[in-house]
């Protein structure tokens, strides 16, 4: 019982980071800024639904669209504030890093000023049932939260895969420079790129808003879980965040059960290391061509 | 233009009664050569500066004082960089300081010594208080600054080596009573193991793999700190160790103790920094910046080594920053640990650029400056230092310190478009080769000869032409006569001549290659029959060559 807990409660994590990590590792490839400011974007999009929980409707899907909604508006915010006035300077890779973590600074601070440090809690969006089989019990908030995520995240790689601007994002992965030339606008991209991986912050941070609350600064955690799995998986491949968050989950399961939670993450950074050691791209990065840009 | 313009011009020498001397000769209006000089110097081009201007004040110095040296002893370095010459113009020695930063240091430091004494009664407490965090955290963005400008490596975590060291030696001072001294080179020690533990990954990942594994490395950190039961979670850090302040001393007497040893602190960073990175390791890894890595690595310089050798060094120096840390308050609080903290330190070092001394004292001083002075004004303070942060990073290249350099770089950028857009005027020279041309006289030469053929080319006409033709020797008209004074005073190479094929009988035109032993060039395959003929086919061809130009 308590590991199929613990075992059904990693799936659900491991969900939820995934997405964060696929968001992150995407922006990655293809614009080469390294997004920092997730934690915002998080918090965000978490007090986005809140407020249109309060003031609007508490309905379940509608409350995950707002979140979604507000997650990929503060995406597009970012790409304006901190993508588009640097990307082309020199410097760049260092400067949108920093840039992006100022912007996090900022407004983390600001949801701090205007919402106050008391946490927020959404409505339950999945409902209150549950499945009960044989030694455990799935509730509805677990099954929804893999459902959804695994769900959208399809949705958000079949369109990567089968529309035109998908092809144009992955053209941007392969080869940016290339991708100007054949007219390719690396600025209205960025918009889709951000505005998406934005949508699926979103996603995570109101599935996650189901076990944790709405904090300025919890998006701090999913964040660095979420950096931690797509560095692990390697930054740019989907495939391997996907593989690094399968691994990550089983470590923290793993430990949780021999050792005791309080040591989830320091096995989870010797894993991290001991993987980068090995392969310091990643498990599906090239081993030894980054991305330069 | 026709031959019976109406205008004549008469030959002042026909009265001597000269063999085909002719009385009157049609010619054409004159032009004045002013009319070319006058059409160049106007210009409608707005004229932009273009050159280069480097104000520097030049100090007066001769004889022995023109060579004196002022050096730190026992080693034979400078104090500062002073350039002795000679002014080309008066030849007066002078003296130029090429870099005033040791200046500027000096100053700066002595401020801070004295800043103390100045400070108003009713702020002294928030003022001292916040002049010793900022002692503290300059040293420690000193020491960061050596792992991210000198050795390249983008840690952030810093802070998680500072709290860690600072933790296990309030730990260690609340359960053994230690003595305050001890707690630094404690410190030192635990920072170093930490240090070469975070180092190990360094080796073999760059840049960012290594920056979001080390932001993750804080938060770990933070967690076990917090959650521990030996480091007080109860409390919110751990407080009981010794400090080096006496409690008997007066409230103003602790404050400024805390000051100056804070300051002195910062000194001893300011001292490492310069010994790191002045010296033989900062050398190296100047030799290596990102992306050159391969280049420094096949001229046999170990960077690798040296990055690992760097960080060792400032690991254990922000060891013993912990351990005073703990000493200087009593203990160490877990916001040490917070994610805003290694934020507001980044904006330190970005606020102030990345690779140098400066920059990091500085921008320490602005975010403590707000961090601690204005901490009645709640979130907003952490939202200007942010926006101060975003802005440097959007339009500075360099942070603060290199607005000179980015603004320098922009004005030759400007110059040297207007230089472009000054191409079109003129034209014999294009400004590039302008400026590179080592004898300036040939510029106002070609400049000269550009509008002398200008000027000719105005006088060519069939009266002059057919002038030329009825009398080749003898007295001209004045047109004619510039036109002949022109083509004389050309180069020997290419100059037209005229060769004999069969004396009196064959004549065809040749032109010089001017230089000894390389025959003259046939240029075409007509034989005149007299020299005359010949003569006056040199003057066509010169006339052709001159209108083409």
């Amino acid at each position: 019982m308590d590991i199929w807990f613990i075992v059904s409660n990693t799936i659900v994590l491991a969900c939820i980071y995934g997405t964060l990590a696929i968001g992150i590792s995407i922006t990655w490839s293809s614009l080469g800024l390294l997004n920092l400011a997730y934690g915002f974007i998080f918090a965000f999009a978490g007090y986005g639904a809140w407020l249109f929980a309060q003031h609007v409707s508490t309905s379940g899907p509608a409350v995950l669209a707002a979140g979604i909604l507000a997650g990929a508006l503060g995406g597009v915010v970012i790409c304006a504030v901190g993508f588009i006035p640097i990307h082309d300077k020199p410097n760049f890779t260092i400067r949108g890093l920093i840039a992006t973590l100022a912007i996090n600074l900022i407004g983390t601070q600001c949801l701090l000023w205007w919402f106050g440090p008391r946490s927020k809690s959404l409505p339950e969006i999945f409902g209150n049932w549950s499945v009960s089989l044989p030694g455990v019990v799935f509730t509805a908030d677990k099954i929804g939260n893999v459902v959804t995520s695994v769900l959208l995240l399809a949705v958000v790689l079949r369109w990567m895969q089968s529309s035109r601007r998908g092809l144009e994002i992955r053209a941007m992965m392969m080869n940016p420079h290339a991708a100007s030339i054949v007219g390719i606008g690396v600025r209205r991209t960025s918009f889709y790129v951000m505005g998406i991986t934005g949508g699926l912050a979103g996603l995570a941070a109101v599935l996650l808003s189901q076990t944790y609350y709405i904090s300025p600064f919890g998006g701090l955690m999913p964040m660095i879980k979420g950096v931690s799995i797509a560095l692990c998986g390697g930054l740019g491949s989907v495939r391997g965040a996907v593989i690094a968050a399968i691994v990550l989950g089983l470590n923290e399961a793993l430990t949780s059960i021999s050792i005791g939670g309080r040591y989830v993450l320091i096995t989870q950074f010797v894993v991290i290391i001991v993987i980068l050691l090995v392969r310091p791209r990643g498990i599906a990065g090239l081993l030894d061509k980054a991305r330069e840009a | 233009m026709s031959i019976d313009s109406g205008i004549k011009w008469r030959n002042p020498l026909f009265v001597w009664g000269g063999k085909r001397d002719v009385e009157e000769l049609p010619t054409i209006p004159f032009r004045s050569h002013k009319e070319v000089w006058e059409r160049t110097r106007r210009s409608t081009t707005k004229l932009n500066p273009v050159g280069r201007l480097r104000y520097y004040y030049k100090w007066p110095g001769h004889g022995a004082t023109m060579w004196n040296r002022l050096r730190y002893w026992p080693t034979r370095r400078r104090v500062l960089r002073v350039r002795g010459e000679y002014n080309p113009k008066t030849l007066r020695a002078e003296k130029t300081i090429v870099d005033k930063r040791p200046i500027w240091w000096v100053l700066g430091l002595l401020a801070l010594a004295i800043a103390p004494l100045f400070t108003p009664g009713d702020l002294q407490n928030t003022l001292l208080t916040a002049g010793a965090t900022f002692g503290i955290y300059a040293a420690i963005s000193l020491c960061w600054m050596l792992i991210m400008g000198t050795a390249g490596v983008f840690s952030l975590a810093t802070y998680a080596v500072v709290g860690t060291a600072a933790f296990v030696t309030a730990l260690l001072a609340v359960k053994f009573a230690l003595p305050w001294w001890l707690l630094p080179p404690i410190g030192a020690l635990v920072g170093l193991v930490f240090g070469g533990i975070i180092a190990l990954p360094a080796t073999r990942l760059d840049g960012f793999y290594y920056a979001l594994l080390t932001l993750g490395l804080n938060e770990l950190c933070r967690v076990y700190f917090v959650t521990s039961k030996e480091f007080g979670s109860a409390n919110g850090g751990l407080y009981g160790a010794r400090t080096y302040i006496p409690e008997e001393w007066s409230q103003l007497g602790q404050l400024l103790l805390a000051y100056y040893a804070c300051f002195g602190l910062m000194l001893l960073a300011l001292l490492l920094y310069r010994f790191v990175n002045g010296r033989r390791l900062g050398r190296i890894l100047r030799m290596a910046p990102e992306k050159r890595e391969a280049f420094a690595e096949a001229t046999g310089v170990n960077f690798r080594q040296a990055r690992v050798w760097v960080f060792l060094v400032s690991s254990a120096a922000l060891g013993f920053i912990g351990g005073f840390y703990t000493s200087n308050f009593g203990g160490v609080a877990f916001s040490i640990f917070n994610f805003d903290t290694v934020l507001l330190g980044l904006a330190m070092l970005v606020i102030g650029g990345v690779g140098r001394a400066e920059g990091a004292v500085v921008g320490t001083l602005i975010v403590v400056f707000f961090d601690q002075v204005l901490n009645t004004w709640g979130p907003a303070r952490f939202m200007i230092i942010g926006l101060i942060m975003l802005l440097v990073v959007l339009y500075l290249r360099n942070g603060l310190f290199g607005i000179k350099a980015q603004f320098r770089a922009w004005r030759d950028k400007k110059k040297s478009e207007r230089r472009s857009t000054r191409a079109e005027k003129g034209g014999e020279l294009l400004p590039e080769e302008a400026t590179e041309t080592e004898d300036k006289s040939v510029i106002y030469q070609r400049r000269h000869d550009k509008m002398t053929r200008d000027h000719l080319k105005t006088l060519v006409s069939p009266e002059i032409i057919e002038e030329h033709r009825h009398s080749l020797n003898g007295q001209h008209s004045e047109a004619l006569e510039r036109l002949l004074i022109y083509f004389r005073t050309r180069p020997q190479v290419e100059k037209y001549a005229i060769m004999a094929v069969e004396r009196f009988e064959g004549y065809r035109i040749v032109a010089l290659s001017g230089h000894r032993g390389v025959a003259p060039r046939v240029v075409e395959d007509r034989i005149y029959a007299t020299p005359d003929e010949a003569c006056h086919g040199v003057f066509m061809r010169r006339v052709q060559d001159l209108l083409e130009s």
